[in-house]
């Protein structure tokens, strides 16, 4: 009995100091999710929304990544398949494909990811910059993540949702 | 200071709507001098505007209107008869007036604008000099005489050498003269008088206090009024009275209306755009449940209800898009005075007749429409009318006449232009195009009367012998082109020489909302807006023809050039459709274009969508809407798609050998498809294939066979077909095949255990190039094969 209860008070001392580290400004919370074999980031509060995938419409005299706008509540959206723009070759659509919804500003876009993983927290020392040969204005890339097991590719939104055709 | 910019915005907002009506008064009154209550109205808005002004201390407008008014005012008394050479000179000072207020509109302030030399040629008038007949004859002694004039203003020189002691003390004087004027004139009235007392002492106090320092000259204009003229001053005051008796006269003139910042119906219309299209989406549904639950009892209230809702979002959609209505006539009233101008300065007699004003179209085009127009009536006078001596020789009256009207025509507004003036020629049009190189000598010869007319829009063309200042730059025209065509409009020129020009504009009422034509072609949908759509026409392959690398098609007495819709989208075209082809035939301003499209889906109303940042500016594409269903269909910018038709290759309806020629490299790049019912029939088949290493895809029946064609992703080098069939037999599968120019000689092998000659020919019939009766061999199969693929021997 003692040692289940010393269980409960251990375990809730360790979710306080979590959410201690939760408060803390140091903490970036990210949402993951897989394009091919790598594992991309974006911070949560640059999503409006993630949906299913639903029909669009192609649009042309654009670049092959922009697979064209399709219909959000009666906003037209474009919409851009980041394998393509990755340089990945464009797989079909399947259960587990999602339109992220990104938001900077006025700027609106919906990106295809092959598969969501989570939301995550990390806390900012967790952060390493972009490698060097990808850092600079120019790169999408903000920063790389490590995480126990796994590394994510932190993305800049305002690069992902700036037109560059 | 917030206080004040809003006074001041009011006080813009008022004058520039006061100006207007004044312009257009005046021209009037010119025609009617005697008309004492178009004077009065007249007078009254020159009060007004010095009244605010002086208030807000716009010096140098309080000064010109006061001089204005000073005539105005003589001649509401008789004293003075309006006659041309007066109304130039107070039109002039009108546009002064204007121009200070764009000035005060950008700077906030009126300084910059030297109006010295107009007021003393007001003052002149108000003296009685103006009507001497010599006046024009000696301007530049009376410029001397008017700088003396200024530098001399007998009584405002006294101010200046004043202390500033003397200066309030005189004020205060003039002040509480005119108290007490009003206050006798209070007591006499009692009617009307309210703000008369009250409001006068308050700014002359403000203005007093922040002048004194800077400049004390500053403050005379003000004051001027009453002391130089203390009985004149009364009589304003009793106009001022008598303003609101007129008023009253006619109720009817007298509106009720709200200003509304216009942000707010732009966002009123933005949801109503909303609206209509889950009003759309709404009936789609309808009807699909209609089919789903027939007979059902609730599919009656169902329908009720969207019935209305649909009624009444077409209500609303009108009512709205008529609170952005304005009057044409808020363009069209510039007009005579701008003719009047003209009249002078072209030495011609010339005549505007104005129908339809009240005619309402959108803000947003009435906002552009007025340049275009500007453009085409300058160029009427100017090009069209011809000088008097002229038009008697030729046996007309001796004023020309510009008719400009305004009618509504379904969804569209027309505005025509007519003139009685020599008319285009054509042969003069055709040479002067050809000197300026903006045509060539083959060009020329194969254009028709319309094309000849459209030639005054081209960049660079003006057939004006001289350059005047009215026009002859050759920019004008194109700039009509241009503007109309932004707005979906279609300009239509007639013109006979000799008895006249028309010219038609025709534009949509409102640019938010609109009507369009849906097209398809392949599996891709889009939306033309009605406007630009002349016709439809169903062609055949045989109707159009190649000229020129250009593909043409006979449209009556026309030669139109076609171009098809997916070369200029870069529609992947799998199935090049039948026989058959629509041709929708685009007019955008004088120029036509046949487009060419797979199918018509019908018309639509349509909401205009912004693509957004992230695709604005794509060549051909005006924006997108959503349909009923709740898909996005993009809508074609016209004009642009013109312009890129030019670029466009003539492949209209050539046909593409579609990759069947990409050279094949091992045996398995050759693809042939089995088609059979039989699974035996098409293992036997197999069989005897297979050793050849060829790719091999099999189909059931014709149906599947057919569809695994229409996806397209694979190159087929021949078929084996069975004729009998389920779904589709063989017969009709080859014939249907055929349809598609991609596989028009793609090689049909009949492979049947019909062997009777007539099944031969229907074979034969329907496309079919080998005959193999079974039972066959497996050599004979794969030989036929072989060479029907052109099988390379390398492979074997």
């Amino acid at each position: 009995m003692s040692d289940k209860l010393k269980q409960i008070i251990s375990k809730q001392a360790k979710q306080a100091s979590e959410l201690s580290i939760d408060h803390s400004e140091d903490i970036v919370q990210l949402v993951g999710f897989v394009i091919g074999e790598e594992e991309y980031a974006v911070p949560i509060l640059s999503i409006q929304e993630i949906i299913k995938p639903i029909s669009w419409t192609r649009v042309p005299q654009t670049p092959k990544y922009i697979l064209g706008v399709f219909n959000l509540r009666g906003s037209v959206i474009p919409l851009i398949d980041l394998r393509t723009k990755f340089g990945l070759s464009p797989k079909k659509h399947n259960e587990e494909t999602r339109f992220f919804v990104l938001k900077e500003g006025d700027d609106v876009a919906g990106f295809v990811i092959d598969r969501l993983t989570m939301a995550l927290r990390i806390s900012k020392k967790n952060i390493g910059p972009a490698p060097d040969t990808m850092a600079g204005d120019e790169s999408m890339i903000d920063g790389v993540g490590k995480q126990a097991d796994r590394i994510l590719t932190i993305l800049k939104v305002n690069k992902l949702l700036e037109r560059d055709f | 200071m917030d206080e004040f910019q809003e006074i001041l915005q009011d006080f813009l907002i008022e004058s520039f709507e006061l100006i207007e009506q004044l312009d257009q008064d005046l021209v009037e009154l010119e025609n009617t001098p005697e008309d004492l209550e178009l004077l009065n109205g007249i007078f009254r808005v020159a009060h007004t505007i010095k009244g605010a002004s002086s208030f807000l201390n716009f010096d140098v407008l309080t000064h010109l209107t006061h001089h204005m008014e000073d005539i105005l005012n003589k001649a509401r008394h008789g004293d003075i008869v309006l006659n041309a050479e007066i109304m130039d000179v107070v039109l002039e000072s009108i546009d002064l007036m204007k121009a200070l207020l764009y000035k005060i509109r950008d700077t906030s302030s009126d300084d910059g604008i030297d109006v010295a030399a107009c007021v003393v040629r007001l003052d002149r008038i108000t003296s009685g000099e103006g009507n001497a007949p010599a006046s024009a004859a000696a301007p530049i002694v009376e410029e001397v005489l008017v700088q003396e004039e200024v530098s001399t203003p007998e009584e405002e020189l006294d101010y200046d050498s004043m202390s500033d002691d003397d200066v309030e003390a005189e004020i205060q004087r003039l002040l509480s003269q005119r108290q007490d004027e009003d206050k006798a004139k209070r007591a006499a009235k009692i009617a009307a008088g309210e703000s008369v007392p009250e409001a006068p002492p308050e700014p002359d106090a403000v203005e007093q206090e922040k002048k004194q320092e800077p400049k004390p000259a500053t403050t005379v204009p003000v004051p001027v009024t009453p002391r130089a003229a203390p009985s004149r001053a009364s009589r304003e005051d009793e106009d001022d009275a008598k303003a609101a008796a007129p008023a009253k006269r006619a109720p009817a003139a007298v509106e009720q209306t709200i200003r509304v910042d216009v942000k707010r119906l732009d966002h009123l219309m933005n949801l109503i755009g909303e609206l209509v299209l889950a009003k759309n989406r709404l009936i789609k549904i309808n009807v699909d449940v209609e089919e789903r639950y027939e007979g059902e009892e609730f599919l009656e209230e169902l329908n009720q209800v969207v019935s209305i809702v649909s009624l009444v979002t077409t209500d609303l959609q009108i009512a709205v898009m008529k609170t952005r209505m304005l009057p044409i006539g808020k363009v069209f009233n510039k007009f005579p005075r701008m003719i009047r101008d003209l009249t002078r300065e072209l030495n011609k007699k010339m005549e505007l007749v104005l129908h339809g004003e009240e005619t309402e179209l959108d803000k947003s085009i009435v906002e552009e429409i007025g340049d275009p127009l500007v453009h085409i009536i300058r160029n009427s006078c100017d090009h069209g009318i011809e000088m008097p001596a002229d038009r008697i020789a030729a046996g007309k009256s001796e004023s020309g006449t510009v008719i400009l009207k305004a009618y509504n025509e379904g969804n569209h507004i027309v505005i025509q232009i007519d003139d009685d003036g020599k008319g285009l020629d054509i042969e003069m049009l055709k040479r002067k195009s050809l000197e300026k190189g903006v045509i060539t000598e083959k060009e020329a010869d194969s254009m028709t009367d319309k094309e000849a007319f459209a030639l005054i829009f081209k960049p660079g063309f003006s057939t004006a012998a001289s350059v005047t200042s009215v026009s002859g730059r050759g920019v004008g025209m194109d700039v009509v082109k241009t503007n109309i065509e932004k707005l979906n409009g279609i300009i239509d020129i007639e013109s006979e020489v000799g008895v006249g020009t028309s010219i038609k504009l025709k534009i949509p009422l409102t640019l938010a909302i609109i009507q369009a034509l849906l097209v398809g072609v392949q599996e891709e949908h889009y939306a033309i807006p009605l406007a630009s759509v002349l016709e439809t026409v169903r062609i055949s392959r045989e109707e159009i023809y190649t000229v020129e690398n250009r593909s043409v098609m006979r449209l009556r007495d026309d030669v139109l050039s076609l171009v098809h819709i997916g070369d200029i989208f870069e529609v992947e075209r799998i199935l090049d459709g039948s026989e058959h082809a629509y041709v929708v035939v685009l007019g955008l301003g004088a120029s036509k274009l046949g487009l060419i499209v797979d199918t018509l889906v019908g018309q639509e109303e349509i909401v205009i969508k912004s693509l957004g940042d992230y695709l604005t500016g794509i060549e051909g594409i005006a924006g997108a809407t959503i349909r009923g269903d709740g898909g996005v269909t993009l809508i074609v910018d016209v004009a642009a798609l013109m312009h890129m038709a030019k670029s466009v290759k003539a492949k209209a309806m050539v046909e593409h050998s579609a990759g069947a020629s990409k050279e094949k490299t091992k045996a398995s790049d050759y693809t042939v498809m089995i088609v059979d019912d039989s699974k035996t029939d098409r293992m036997i088949m197999r069989k005897a294939l297979e050793p050849l290493g060829v790719t091999l895809v099999e189909a059931g029946d014709g149906q599947e066979a057919l569809n695994i064609l229409k996806q397209g992703e694979k190159n087929f080098d021949a078929m084996l077909i069975d004729i009998e069939m389920p779904r589709m037999d063989g017969y009709t599968l080859a014939s249907e095949i055929k349809k598609y120019n991609r596989y028009k000689n793609l090689p049909l092998i009949a492979v049947t255990s019909r062997t009777g000659k007539s099944d031969r020919m229907r074979g034969v019939e329907s496309g079919m190039v080998e005959y193999i009766t079974k039972p066959y061999s497996a050599d004979y199969l794969s030989s036929v094969v072989q060479r029907n693929v052109n099988f390379k021997s390398e492979f074997l």
